[in-house]
């Protein structure tokens, strides 16, 4: 991260902590941020001493220096924690440890699993910034920090969390599909809630999806007698009302129940879908927030999805179909054009598909970096292209000819149902059925010390 | 924390160099064997020697600096070695607020250990005391003493072959009654002397004799212990503490129905100068019990009420389990329901109750209630309730609604399935942010604290 010293002996700094003397160069210590006391050591020119453990000063350093937390390390995470923010360099630490460039999608392992204290099993989890969780247990929600070594709980006003956001460090979005409005949580106050969002033209509707850009707040809103719906868009900073999308105001209107902000395109992607005797039906519909204009709708009646989600980095929208449990993907960049019935590319062997057959029912469908998660019943698919280079990047442009390829983690070991799935840092968050805990996976090389 | 050398403090702590500032050291214990040594005119330019070991004062010092204790520090030192440590160099009061588990939230906090008494573990009574978050556990006629660490200071053998109620009078003194022996019986437990005893005597009712207590309270005014004799007769008596005479008789009564049975739980309200007594009797047919409120200025009865009764408080099938006050709440939770029953001390009247049911779908059915036999025991902490089920233990917080100001109550489970199956609660007391329970027939009392590290198994 820095370049070797030159023999410049006015650029070598002594510093004295706790009575241990350390030695390194001025740009070392710059590094560390100008509100860092450890930068202003370096512009000092008195004697440098530092009334702190030299033992955990000497990890800091060495993260200062390399970037990396030495695997000589005996120090426990939460206390370097502690001593980092003491010095304002946690982000080195964080960066250390939990790094989403660390995430290594074929190395994943469950490495822990982390207990929620009462009888409630997770409702729902969102990640934090850094690498952390928050997670939703009956009316609580507990907040694991980018360590996962620290907690905390909060009491909240629903009966169970649905939707869950974190829109900045220690705020949260939350609602629920049977308590009006989206609340807006203040965690450093013990969870209080900042304010409550209502969809302005109907009073005490319930939250059914939460999603949000850099920008905006987004929230699909159902009437409380289910005969509306809408989706809300807020300024991210003000949380005052922008606009409202995808109106829907007959009985037969589907709310959506993910929202998904594709940055890349400046698209909102807006799904929702619903069971009848006759077969399951939905739509994804994507929204220029910008123009307030559909750029594109996909209207589902065969083999409807069960989850859909998107990926910037593969260009492409996936889905596990309901009936099928397969996964299928279609092209960003196709999305304007196309006939509706071959949009939907299978990854998986396309059987005959029955209409009675509910195979990808509960699936979960969710993509990290360059690859696509799927759930189904106790398992995991892991979905990555192949490029096979026979055309190099060319071959991107041809529609129709991606390859993909499926590698499972855990399938029949006689484990719960999933019931969520989220990323954050370098680390795979797991959820089951009736299970009060949540499974970390991460790769096994990473975070041997902590 | 730069700072100029004239504050620089070196140490010589067996044989390792160990530099601090003399700031770091006044400000968090001035009184310390640390604070004179590192006293201006104590030392020349050499550092001070201290003649013990250098690890576990590196722990220490960083106590200093940050006020907290090194997350690994419970690895590699005992409890034990820091406590003495810290004793030598004169910082137990930093080390105990280190020490100490963060605020207790019911509706967060897990299983940290159980403190089993040595011999006869199964405890028959036991309390908890917020002032210096110690616990004594009554025990097979002794009374075992653990202090904030929850380490065992001492233990009192007693006169008495079994403790059924004990109560914290002094700072080291207890107020102990039995179910087998008569009479209120005082014990100094830091010299382990028995002090004397109070017994409930008439001697122009000869019927009042070998009368037993049921239950104690402290209160600055003297003890009140309600005494029940073998013809059921019963009463309160305030006790005044230094002379140990009996100064008052409230409220005797015949004991013959479940109205008038001897109080089995009795409250001292310091705000409004009131105590609360109530009995629940338990049977096939459910709960019946009272509450009744004494004004102990006067003698009188301010308020009571029966459970099954007439008019509209009765809950059909759902009478009081149990009844706690916090503050100048009463509260009281339903048999059968779980339901929670809030009553205002200053506004009581006909019916005071206002109640509270929380459906929280994924952890309450109304059915399990029944098969269980119905709540027994409830305990109220910082406004915060505490109801037993059978061996399930529930919390009802308090979470402040949306806009407009007002309190909204959530029940949410403590344990877990697999805890509830040690047996059945027999009582829960909170102090000093533990939560206490102590299981029928189950040796040992169960601490269970909240806490900012997470619980984790490591794959």
């Amino acid at each position: 991260m820095n370049t070797p010293a030159t023999a410049n002996e006015s650029n070598i700094v002594s510093i004295n902590v706790g009575g241990r003397i350390f030695q390194t160069t001025k740009q070392t210590l710059t590094l560390a941020g100008t509100d860092s006391p450890l930068s202003k050591l370096a512009t000092e020119s008195s004697t440098r001493f530092l009334d702190r453990d030299p033992a955990l000063f000497s990890v800091l350093l060495y993260i200062l220096r390399t970037g990396n937390l030495p695997a000589r390390s005996t120090s426990d995470v939460r206390d370097l924690i502690e001593e980092s923010r003491h010095y304002g360099i946690e982000p080195f630490l964080i960066d250390s440890l939990s790094n989403p460039s660390q995430f290594e999608a074929f190395d994943l392992r469950k490495s822990r699993v982390l207990r929620l204290n009462g009888r409630d099993s997770p409702s729902t989890i969102a990640p934090t910034g850094g690498g952390g969780l928050h997670v939703a247990h009956g009316s609580k929600i507990t907040s694991f920090d980018w360590s996962l070594r620290r907690k905390s709980t909060v009491l909240t006003n629903f009966s169970a969390v649905d939707s869950l956001l974190e829109i900045s460090p220690g705020v949260l979005a939350a609602g629920a599909t049977d308590f009006p409005g989206l609340q807006i949580i203040d965690l450093e106050s013990g969870g209080s809630v900042q304010t409550a969002l209502n969809w302005e033209n109907v009073a005490s509707s319930t939250v059914q999806a939460v999603g949000s850009s850099s920008e905006f707040l987004f929230a699909s809103f159902e009437s409380s007698r289910r005969n509306s719906n809408s989706v809300m868009v807020y300024d991210l900073s003000t949380l005052l009302p922008v606009l409202e999308l995808d109106r829907g105001s007959d009985s037969s209107a589907i709310p959506s129940t993910k929202l998904r902000w594709i940055g890349s395109c400046n698209l909102l992607m807006v799904s929702g879908s619903h069971a009848s005797p006759s077969g399951v039906s939905g739509h994804v519909r994507f929204w220029d927030v910008r123009s307030r204009n559909m750029v594109c709708e996909i209207n589902e009646r065969e083999d409807c999805f069960a989850d859909v989600t998107v990926s910037e980095n593969l260009s492409a929208v996936f889905k596990v179909g309901v009936s099928s449990g397969e996964v299928f993907y279609t092209d960003l960049r196709g999305l304007g054009g196309g006939k509706e019935g071959d949009r939907w590319v299978c990854l998986g062997e396309e059987r005959k598909r029955s209409l009675n057959e509910r195979k990808g029912v509960g699936c979960k469908i969710e993509s990290y970096g360059d690859h696509v998660f799927c759930s189904k019943g106790d398992g995991i698919e892991l979905w990555s292209e192949v490029i096979t280079g026979l055309v190099g990047n060319a071959r991107r442009d041809v529609l129709e000819e991606r390859v993909f390829r499926k590698n499972s983690f855990v399938a029949g070991s006689g484990e719960n149902k999933v019931t969520g799935l989220v990323f954050g840092g370098s680390r795979m968050f797991v959820t089951r059925k009736d299970q009060q805990a949540v499974e970390v996976w991460q790769s096994s090389s990473r975070g041997v010390s902590m | 924390m730069v700072s100029d050398r004239s504050e620089r403090l070196k140490l010589n702590v067996g044989g390792e160099i160990f530099e601090t500032t003399a700031s770091t050291i006044q400000s968090t214990c001035p009184d310390s064997l640390l604070a004179a040594l590192s006293a201006p005119t104590s030392h020349g330019s050499n550092p001070v020697f201290i003649d013990r070991d250098p690890e576990i004062f590196s722990v220490i010092l960083n106590l200093l600096r940050t006020g907290r204790l090194p997350a690994n520090s419970s690895g590699a030192f005992s409890k034990q070695e820091l406590l003495d440590e810290a004793l030598y160099y004169g910082v137990e009061s930093l080390l105990r607020s280190a020490m100490l588990p963060p605020p207790l939230q019911g509706f967060d906090a897990s299983l940290v250990s159980t403190v089993s008494p040595a011999t006869d573990g199964v405890p028959s009574a036991f309390t908890a005391n917020a002032g210096d978050a110690s616990l004594w556990i009554a025990h097979g006629g002794q009374i075992s003493v653990y202090d904030w660490s929850l380490s065992h200071a001492v233990t009192v053998r007693t006169h008495l072959t079994d403790v059924t109620s004990i109560c914290r009078v002094w700072a080291e003194a207890a107020a102990i009654g039995s179910g087998s022996a008569s009479g209120l019986h005082f014990y100094d437990l830091s010299s382990g002397r028995y002090v004397g005893s109070t017994h409930w005597t008439d001697p122009e009712d000869p019927r009042i004799h070998k009368s037993r207590v049921a239950a104690v309270a402290d209160s600055p005014g003297g003890v009140f212990a309600s005494f029940d004799c073998l013809h059921r007769e019963n009463s309160v008596l305030q006790i005044d503490k230094s002379t140990l005479q009996v100064a008052a008789v409230i409220g005797q009564q015949s004991g013959s129905s479940a109205k008038t049975a001897v109080p089995e739980k009795l409250r001292w309200v310091g705000d409004n100068g009131l105590l609360v007594g109530s009995a629940v009797q338990r049977g096939v047919f459910g709960c019946s019990g009272y509450i009744r409120i004494w004004d102990p200025r006067s003698r009188t009865i301010v308020w009571e009420t029966s459970e099954p009764g007439s008019g509209r408080s009765s809950r059909f099938g759902d009478a009081l389990a149990d009844v706690d006050v916090d503050g100048s709440t009463l509260f009281k939770v339903c048999s059968k329901s779980g339901d929670l029953g809030m009553a205002d001390l200053r506004k009581l009247g006909e019916d005071p109750w206002v109640y509270v049911s929380d459906e929280n779908p994924g952890a309450w059915s109304a059915d399990e209630g029944d098969r269980s036999g119905g709540y027994s025991v409830v305990h109220c902490y910082r406004k915060q309730v505490l109801a037993a089920r059978g061996g399930a233990l529930e919390v009802w917080s308090s979470v402040e609604g949306k806009a407009s100001g007002d309190v909204i109550r959530r029940r949410n489970f403590v344990d877990k399935e697999e805890d509830s199956k040690r047996g059945m609660i027999s009582k829960i007391e909170a102090g000093g942010d533990r939560l206490f329970v102590s299981r029928e027939y189950v040796e040992g009392v169960e601490v269970w604290e909240s806490s900012n590290s997470s619980s984790m198994i490591e794959l």
